[in-house]
């Protein structure tokens, strides 16, 4: 179908006016971690990049010592989405390779109501608790408690759901036991849904700021996001937006990279899902 | 229906980590809230005062609260409609078959690599009251002083275009996927029967897509109400005076800062309440499209 | 090689025997985190068999609450650094070991500066480590001054004064406003304790603890209205409640500041103009009273080994060390915590180089030791500088024309508040 040309050309209009708009605090955070101090603080603000760059991001990267708090996040936020990942697909394949066994419905609520429980709600006493097991300032308090997933265990829930049972049928007749099936059929098939899954859940751990901020303590256990308020904090005698804005780039690269990887497998993760 | 496995035990095995995890981290500490909600704590949790409802009906009669809970309304009602608004007309534009547009795709998403917490940094560059450019082109092309420091409704609205703008990507990127699901066939019939784009966007898209809308109201309310701490840390601390106070800020504030257990948790259950109404109403909605971060 | 080796293992056994580890958390952040890890240096090089560790943690407030939940936690560091906010809290913890115990009952304390020793001494007992004392003063840029054609040497000192030369300066077009300031709250007990004026009963909660504030009483009320008619008049640019108004008061935005000594040294060397510093300004026709002390104390958490507080009294020596002191003023602005400083420092011709650095000596010098002006201490006082900065925050907002009804208004709203908060905090620990 042809489309008219004046609806052609207002489409790229809107559509590059609100790149303008949307692109701009990004090009402006590059821009200001390109100043010196004195640029960084001149009014009018100038908008054009200046050449200081480097100095800004060696400054930034010392500082707040981001190459520990990049291992950290990275670490953190990778180990959850694999967690992550793993339970609820054990937790799926239980839900729907196994007829109504005794208590279903209940482990099912149970998996669900992680859906009702966001971590403000539960905070003060699980940082309570995170005590009592002494893991304050510890890798497994900024990741064994997010372990669970409801979503996850929905979406693989309903993806099993739609494998054909002729499979099962089939696996099962091959005497392969529930595990094998699992490992050599069922998650293969996932592989989409997984790359999906993985590149929320990252996204999600690597955002994480209100956990991190109360459960750790010493420098080497910092994450990003952490590392950024630091940023802010110790400048705050004078906000030195150049040296911020260097570490506010550093901070969104990962998940950038990560957002490019998987950009194709997750729009068609989410489609494939709706096609049922 | 799946054809079954006949192992007794498997099935409980496989859940056993997820429902360990569930219970202990998540369905313990909130029966904990609960109790604690009912107790005066000093700060260094030596002594546990039994206060009964004092907690709650403080939380009542406290205006901070109601105002606070005011704002995370204003707040969310303006991040929810801007998120889906502007993301999905940017969708339908962004999913039409021209040159060069999966290049401006990748850059539409752009923001859902950011985290709330550089968000607000860039955010708070921007309305730096001494030297960040939206405070200078307000000034200069429209004589307008803004200062965020200085005025709580100003400041409510950099939050809020923070927020929403660091949503966007998010959004845009299940508008597309949804929109994906969409019969071309569909529209194209309705475009040779004449149906101007405006009606096929009103008749045939928007309902097609609501699905996708509901999921993301759903995800947008959330992040709205919890999911924004960092930026608000970053951006505002909740000032100026309260202004920028929403519920989980102030749930933060005293709670680890003015160090008051009992009423931090007694927040707590309040918004507990809310997660609640809100995950039953999806529940009846959209049963099917459920997906969570 | 042997020698090597040797040499290796014994260092190796220092490392792993030998050493006293002394956690050190602190709020210093900026240049001043600099300092605290040139004092820190000095002290480990000098004692090889002591370590101390410093630990940024943050803002002191939460520093503070770090500090509370590592105790719970059992894992708490040696040494803390809490802000004056949090003298109750730490004095009714139970979890703290005061500095009397660590230096016995002969020290003779008599050459830490008097204030400084007043506002952590409790029944004569001195409780925490000075170590970070500051007061508030008025910075000013006489660059402005001139451009707006005031006297660059004549810098407000009443608020009549301030608020006719911040409108001067505004009208002028030389700065976009007045004044600004920083921890506002903390502005507004500084005002009371200038003015002689207590703050809350029972001697500002020293006597016995504090049950009902009186910043909403006259003084209180004539202070914020002031503040709302600066406000309206852009003579009083809203700064944040820490250290953003540095940032406006260098980008030459507004012409005062009311800041913290602490930035003294920052704000010299950022500074492309000239800028002097004076007294707070002051409302004629009331007693004459003093600043009080702001900055933070160094406290030592119950549950360590005898070892360790042997190590750590070392440190607080360390630390009053003339020249430690005295560097550490320098590279702050914070005070000198001994006389014996200020003397070198004095000798060395310091004060007459920089006598940016003498303003908050000469004030603090030139008021009275009253009651009033020993410096506030209450319960949840955390929660309660939160209220009145909010209070603040809300009245600068105001549009209208009643700016004392207004005042009254919004002070006693958060005189209300804090009223409930002391007395949440009598519930638990007692009156």
């Amino acid at each position: 179908m042809k489309q008219r040309k004046s609806s052609v050309f207002l489409s790229y209009l809107i559509l590059t006016l609100a790149i303008v708009a949307i692109m701009f605090p990004i090009y402006y955070a590059f821009t200001m971690s390109t100043f010196n101090e004195k640029e960084a603080y001149s009014f009018p603000p100038k908008f054009l990049p200046s050449v200081h760059a480097f100095d800004n991001y060696v400054k930034a990267w010392e500082t707040v010592n981001m190459g520990r708090l990049i291992f950290n996040s990275s670490f953190i936020a990778v180990t959850v989405a694999l967690a992550k990942i793993f339970l609820s697909m054990l937790a799926a394949f239980a839900f729907t390779y196994f007829g109504n066994f005794k208590g279903k419905f209940f482990f099912f609520t149970v998996i669900l109501i992680t859906h009702m429980l966001p971590l403000p709600i539960r905070i003060v006493p699980t940082y309570e608790l995170m005590r009592t097991f002494g893991w304050v300032d510890t890798y497994r308090a900024l990741t064994i408690p997010f372990f669970a997933s409801a979503t996850g265990t929905l979406l693989f829930r309903q993806l099993f759901m739609t494998v054909p049972s002729s499979l099962s049928d089939a696996a099962r007749i091959d005497g392969a036991g529930p595990m094998r099936f699992l490992f050599s059929v069922l998650i293969p098939l996932s592989k989409t849904n997984v790359g999906a899954l993985f590149l929320i859940e990252f996204t999600y751990m690597w955002n994480e700021y209100l956990w991190p901020m109360i459960v750790t303590n010493s420098n080497n256990m910092r994450v990003v996001q952490i590392g950024i308020k630091m940023l802010l904090a110790s400048e705050a005698q004078a906000a030195e937006w150049n040296i911020i804005m260097a570490g506010a780039i550093i901070a969104m690269i990962p998940p950038l990279i990560m957002l490019l990887l998987f950009q194709k497998t997750f729009m068609e993760g989410f489609s494939l899902k709706e096609e049922k | 229906m799946n054809s079954r496995f006949p192992n007794k035990l498997l099935p409980y095995l496989l859940l056993l980590p997820s429902v360990v995890v569930v219970i202990v981290f998540l369905i313990v500490p909130t029966i904990q809230s609960l109790y604690l909600s009912f107790f005066r704590v000093s700060p260094f949790g030596d002594r546990l005062i039994f206060v009964g409802w004092y907690n709650f009906t403080k939380l009542f009669k406290s205006s901070d609260y109601v105002d606070s809970l005011m704002i995370t309304l204003i707040f969310a009602v303006f991040v929810v409609i801007i998120g889906l608004t502007v993301g999905m007309l940017l969708s339908v534009l962004l999913n039409q078959r021209l040159k060069g547009l999966q290049f401006y795709r990748t850059l539409f998403i752009w923001t859902y690599a950011i985290s709330p917490a550089v968000a607000g940094t860039i955010w708070a560059l921007m309305f730096s009251p001494s030297s960040g450019p939206v405070t200078y082109l307000l000034k200069t092309f429209f004589g307008a002083e803004v200062n965020w420091m200085m005025d709580g409704r100003v400041a409510l609205l950099a939050v809020i275009i923070a927020a929403s703008w660091k949503m966007l990507g998010y959004n845009i990127i299940f508008f597309l996927s949804g929109l994906q699901t969409i019969p071309q066939e569909l529209t194209e019939a309705a475009a040779i029967d004449g149906a101007s784009s405006v009606r096929r966007f009103f008749r045939i898209t928007v309902p097609l897509l609501s699905p996708t809308t509901f999921f993301l109201l759903i995800m947008n309310t959330l992040y709205a109400f919890f999911q924004v701490f960092g930026l608000i840390d970053i951006m505002t601390k909740g000032g100026p005076g309260d202004a920028t106070q929403v519920l989980v800020y102030k749930l933060y504030r005293d709670g680890f800062i003015n160090l008051d257990t009992g009423f931090a948790s007694a927040q707590s259950i309040v918004l507990f309440v809310f997660v609640a109404i809100l995950t039953v109403l999806q529940f009846r909605f959209a049963e099917r499209k459920v997906f969570y971060g | 090689m042997k020698k090597l080796l040797v040499l290796v293992l014994l260092c190796l056994s220092i490392f792993a025997f030998g050493k006293t580890t002394i956690n050190f958390w602190h709020a210093m952040s900026g240049s001043r985190l600099g300092a605290v890890d040139a004092i820190v240096e000095g002290f480990n090089a000098e004692n090889p068999d002591i370590e101390v560790v410093a630990q940024f943690t943050g803002s002191y407030a939460e520093t503070l609450t770090k500090a509370i939940a590592s105790y719970r936690a059992g894992d708490q560091p040696h040494i803390v650094q809490v802000y004056e906010v949090g003298l109750q809290t730490m004095l009714d913890s139970g979890a703290i070991k005061p500095v009397f115990e660590l230096s016995g009952p002969d020290y003779d304390w008599g050459d830490v500066i008097g204030p400084i020793l007043d506002y952590y001494t409790v029944g004569d007992q001195l409780y925490s480590m000075p170590f970070n004392s500051s007061s508030a003063i008025l910075y000013y840029n006489k660059d402005i001054f001139r451009a707006a054609g005031l006297d660059p040497n004549e810098p407000p000192s009443t608020f009549e004064e301030l608020y006719e030369m911040g409108k001067k300066i505004v009208e002028s077009g030389a700065a976009q406003g007045g004044i600004s300031f920083g921890w506002p709250a903390w502005v507004f007990e500084q005002m009371h304790s200038v003015h002689g004026q207590f703050y809350a009963n029972n001697e500002n909660g020293r006597a016995a603890k504090a049950t009902e504030v009186f910043f909403n009483d006259d003084f209180g009320v004539k202070v914020l209205a002031e503040w709302i008619k600066w406000a309206q008049a852009k003579v009083f640019l809203y700064g944040g409640r820490e250290y953003d108004a540095n940032q406006a008061f260098l980008s030459k935005q507004v012409a005062m500041l009311i800041q913290s000594t602490s930035s003294v040294s920052s704000i010299e060397s950022k500074a492309d103009f000239e800028m002097g510093t004076t007294f707070l300004p002051s409302i004629p026709g009331y007693p004459k009273g003093n600043s009080v002390i702001g900055g933070a104390t160094l406290w030592v958490m119950k549950g360590h080994t005898d070892d360790e507080y042997e190590a750590i009294w070392k440190f607080f020596q360390y630390l009053m060390r003339t020249e430690v002191t005295a560097e550490w003023h320098k590279s702050t602005g914070y005070f000198p915590a001994t006389n014996s400083a200020v003397k070198i420092l004095m000798d060395q011709g310091w004060f007459s180089e920089n006598p940016n650095h003498l303003t908050a000596f000469l004030q603090i010098l030139s008021g009275t030791r009253i009651p009033e002006a020993q410096g506030v201490r209450l319960g949840n006082f955390v929660a309660i500088r939160d209220i009145v900065d909010g209070a603040i925050e809300n009245a600068i907002q105001y549009t209208g024309s009643d700016y004392e009804g207004e005042a009254k208004r919004i002070l006693d709203d958060a005189a209300e508040k804090t009223n409930t908060a002391l007395e949440e905090y009598t519930l638990i620990y007692g009156k």
